[in-house]
C-alpha cells in the first residue's frame, strides 16, 4: 500500500463509511458531515491563510510599498530585494498565504477520491474499495453503500439521474446550479475590494467569473456525490469566513454602485 | 491583458474537458473482460467492443461495433442462445443481441435504467437479464419484454435456474438471494440477510441446494425450497468471496480476496483442503474451472494454475508481464482460455498441459 493511501485515502474512506453507518446509512448525510469535519480539522490552516493574506494586503496598501514600486520601477532585481526586506521588517511571510492552501490541497484531493471510491459502482471500483477497508470493523455489512439521497443517485451525474421530473426531456441540474451560486458567493464575499486597473485585480475578477462556471460544469458532469461535497464545502467556507468577520458584503454590490459609494463615503477596508 | 484573459479561459476549458473525460471513464476500463465460447469461437466483451475470436488460431472473426463508440462499453460475459444469438449487456444501459456468426446487430433492449454488469441467462426460450437498476428483465428471444422483477439491490451475477427452468435464483448486492417464478416474475422466497453482498452467481447442487459466497467472508448452503440456511463455512482471515463456487462431484471449489483457495464438502460444509495465499500469489476473483479431476484457477497476479483434485499444483503459467486476471477461465475445444487485463493480449489460449497455443491482440 502506497503512502498516499496509508496516510490520506484509507483514513478518509474508512471515516466516511464509519460516519455513514452512524447516520442511518445515508451517504448524502455522511458526505455533508464528513466535509464539515474535514473543514473544521483544517480550520487552523484556513485561519492562518486568511490572516497572512490580510497582512499581505495591508502591507501592499502602505505608502512605503507604493513608494518602493515607483522608485524601483525599472529595476526588478532591486525591487525584489527591497520587497523581501520589507517582508522581514513587517514580519510577513510571502508564503504565509499559499502554504496553508498547499497543505490543504492533498486533503481536498483525498476527500474527492474517498467519495468516488466509496461509491464504487463498477466491479473494478468495488474491488479497489475492498483494498482500502480496515479489517477491524464490519464494513462488509455496509457495502455497497446506499447511493440515494434526496432526488439524487450520488454515484451518477444529476443529468443522468434525478427524481425531479424533467421539462421537455431536460433535467434541471439543481445541484450544479447550487454549486455555481455558492462558488460565486464564496469568491465574491472573500475577495477584498481592489483598485480598478490593477492587473492582479483584473485577473482575480476573471477568476471569480470563470471559477463558478468551471465548478458548475464539473458538478454537472461528475457524480452528484461530488457536487454535494462542493456545495457543502462552499457553504462551510463562507460560514468560516463569516465567523472570522472576513466577509466583504460590499463585493456583492455591482462595481459601478460600489465605486459611487466609495466616492461619497470614502474608502473603507474590510475587517 | 486581453491575451491573458483568453489564456485563462482556454485553460479552464482544457481542464474541464480533461476532467470530464476522466469522470465519464469512457475509455478507461471499469471492469474486466466478459468471456464465453462455443466450439468455434471465443467471444470477449471488453471496453468499447465485443470480439469473436477463432479458436483454431486466435484470429479475429468479427468485432462489434466496427468502430468504437466511447459511450457504449461492454464488460458483461456474453451469453449464447441456441438460435445463434449472442446476448451481451452494455454499460450504456442497453442489452444487445448480435448474430454470433457475423456480429450483426439483431435487436437492442433499451428499457433498463442502469448498467448491465451481470451476464444474462438464456433458458427455455427466454432471456433473463439482471441490470444494475435492481431489476431482472425477462425477454423473449426477439427482445420483447415479458415481465420485470424488482429486488432491493443491484445484481451483478448471472441468475441460475433449476432443471425445468421453473425457478430462477438471483443473488444481489442487498445481501440476499431471491427465488423468482420464471413464468411470471413473482417472488417465491427471499433468503435471510447473509451478512454481506452476494456478488457472484449461486452454484446449483444436484439435490437442489444453492451455494453462495458473500462479502461477509462466508459460504452459505441454502435450501432451494425456501431459502433457509442449511450450513455456512467461514473463510480464513474472513476473506471476502467475490465469485460463486464451482461444484463438481459433491465438492465446492472457490477462492477469496485474501488469496485462499478452498475445497469444501457440499453436503455439510466441511473443509477438505485449502491453499494459502503464499502458494497462489494474489486475490482470487473469478470462479474456478473444473474439468474432470483438474481445477483451473486464475489470480490477480496474472497466473493460471492447474491443480489436481487433492489441491496439488500441477503447473502454473503467467499470461504477461504485469497482467492481471479477474475473468474466470473458460474451456473450449480442449483449450483453456484466459482474458487478462493490463497487457496487450486480450485472450490467451493454453492447452491442458500448460502449453501456450496462441494469443489474441486486437488491432487498433
Amino acid at each position: 500500500m502506497d503512502i498516499w493511501s496509508t496516510l490520506i485515502l484509507n483514513p478518509m474512506i474508512n471515516s466516511l463509511i464509519w460516519i455513514y453507518s452512524g447516520l442511518a446509512q445515508n451517504f448524502g448525510l455522511a458526505i455533508i458531515v464528513f466535509t464539515i469535519l474535514v473543514r473544521l480539522i483544517t480550520y487552523p490552516l484556513t485561519a492562518s491563510q486568511i490572516k497572512s493574506t490580510k497582512a499581505m494586503q495591508e502591507m501592499q496598501k502602505s505608502k512605503k510599498w507604493q513608494d518602493m514600486q515607483k522608485k524601483y520601477k525599472g529595476d526588478r532585481e532591486k525591487l525584489a530585494q527591497e520587497q523581501m526586506k520589507l517582508y522581514k521588517e513587517e514580519g510577513v511571510s510571502p508564503f504565509g498565504s499559499c502554504l496553508p492552501t498547499l497543505i490543504q490541497f492533498p486533503v481536498i484531493i483525498g476527500l474527492y477520491q474517498a467519495i468516488i471510491r466509496a461509491l464504487a459502482v463498477t466491479p473494478i471500483q468495488l474491488l479497489e474499495l475492498t483494498r482500502h477497508i480496515y479489517p477491524f470493523y464490519n464494513a462488509a455489512a455496509l457495502i455497497p453503500l446506499n447511493n440515494y439521497f434526496l432526488w439524487l443517485d450520488l454515484s451518477l451525474p444529476e443529468k443522468d439521474f434525478s427524481l425531479i421530473p424533467s421539462i421537455a426531456g431536460f433535467t434541471i441540474p439543481i445541484l450544479a446550479i447550487l454549486v455555481v451560486g455558492t462558488t460565486f458567493l464564496q469568491s465574491r464575499l472573500m475577495t477584498p475590494p481592489t483598485t480598478t486597473g490593477d492587473q492582479g485585480a483584473n485577473m482575480g475578477r476573471m477568476m471569480n467569473l470563470y471559477m463558478p462556471l468551471f465548478m458548475g460544469y464539473l458538478a454537472y458532469s461528475f457524480p452528484s456525490g461530488l457536487a454535494l461535497y462542493f456545495v457543502t464545502s462552499n457553504v462551510v467556507g463562507i460560514l468560516q469566513y463569516g465567523i472570522m468577520g472576513r466577509l466583504d458584503w460590499r463585493n456583492l454590490i455591482p462595481e459601478r454602485f460600489s465605486s459611487e459609494s466609495k466616492t461619497s463615503t470614502g474608502s473603507k477596508t474590510s475587517k | 491583458m486581453r491575451h491573458k484573459k483568453y489564456l485563462l479561459f482556454l485553460g479552464f476549458i482544457a481542464i474541464a474537458v480533461t476532467l470530464s473525460a476522466c469522470a465519464g471513464a469512457a475509455t478507461t476500463a471499469t471492469s474486466w473482460p466478459g468471456l464465453t465460447a462455443d466450439d468455434k469461437y471465443a467471444y470477449v466483451a471488453y471496453n468499447t467492443q465485443v470480439y469473436a475470436v477463432d479458436l483454431v488460431n486466435g484470429t479475429e472473426r468479427w468485432r462489434y461495433p466496427a468502430a468504437p463508440d466511447n459511450n457504449v462499453t461492454f464488460y458483461a460475459e456474453p451469453t449464447l442462445s441456441q438460435d445463434g444469438q449472442l446476448i451481451v449487456g452494455s454499460y450504456d444501459y442497453n442489452l444487445y443481441s448480435l448474430n454470433a456468426d457475423t456480429g450483426a446487430q439483431n435487436w437492442v433492449f433499451p428499457d433498463a435504467d442502469n448498467r448491465f454488469i451481470a451476464s444474462s441467462l438464456v433458458a427455455a426460450e427466454n432471456i433473463f437479464a439482471p441490470a444494475a437498476d435492481e431489476n431482472l428483465y425477462s425477454l423473449d428471444l426477439n427482445g420483447r419484454l415479458q415481465w420485470t422483477f424488482s429486488s432491493e439491490g443491484e445484481s451483478w451475477a448471472k441468475p441460475v435456474t433449476d432443471e425445468n427452468c421453473e425457478c430462477l435464483y438471483l443473488s444481489t448486492m442487498d445481501h440476499s438471494v431471491y427465488a423468482v417464478d420464471a413464468q411470471n416474475g413473482t417472488q417465491i422466497w427471499r433468503s435471510p440477510k447473509l451478512g454481506g453482498a452476494v456478488v457472484g452467481s449461486p452454484a446449483y447442487g444436484e439435490n437442489g441446494e444453492l451455494y453462495v459466497g458473500t462479502f461477509g467472508g462466508k459460504l452459505f448452503a441454502l435450501s432451494s425450497e425456501d431459502g433457509s440456511i442449511m450450513w455456512e463455512f467461514s473463510t480464513a482471515d474472513s476473506g471476502w468471496i467475490w465469485s460463486g463456487p464451482t461444484i463438481s462431484d459433491g465438492v465446492l471449489y472457490f477462492g477469496d480476496l485474501s488469496g485462499y483457495f478452498y475445497a469444501i464438502d457440499a453436503t455439510n460444509g466441511t473443509e477438505l483442503w485449502q491453499l494459502p495465499p503464499e502458494q497462489l500469489d494474489g486475490e482470487i476473483v473469478g470462479s474456478p474451472l473444473v474439468i474432470d479431476d483438474s481445477i483451473y484457477i486464475t489470480t490477480e497476479a496474472g497466473i493460471l494454475f492447474k491443480l489436481d483434485a487433492d489441491g496439488r499444483i500441477l503447473w502454473s503459467q503467467t499470461v504477461g508481464d504485469g497482467g492481471k486476471i479477474y475473468t474466470p477461465p473458460r474451456e473450449a475445444n480442449d483449450l483453456i482460455l484466459v482474458a487478462p487485463i493490463q497487457v496487450d493480449e486480450l485472450l490467451v489460449a493454453f492447452n491442458q498441459d500448460g502449453g501456450r497455443q496462441w494469443s489474441f491482440i486486437p488491432v487498433e
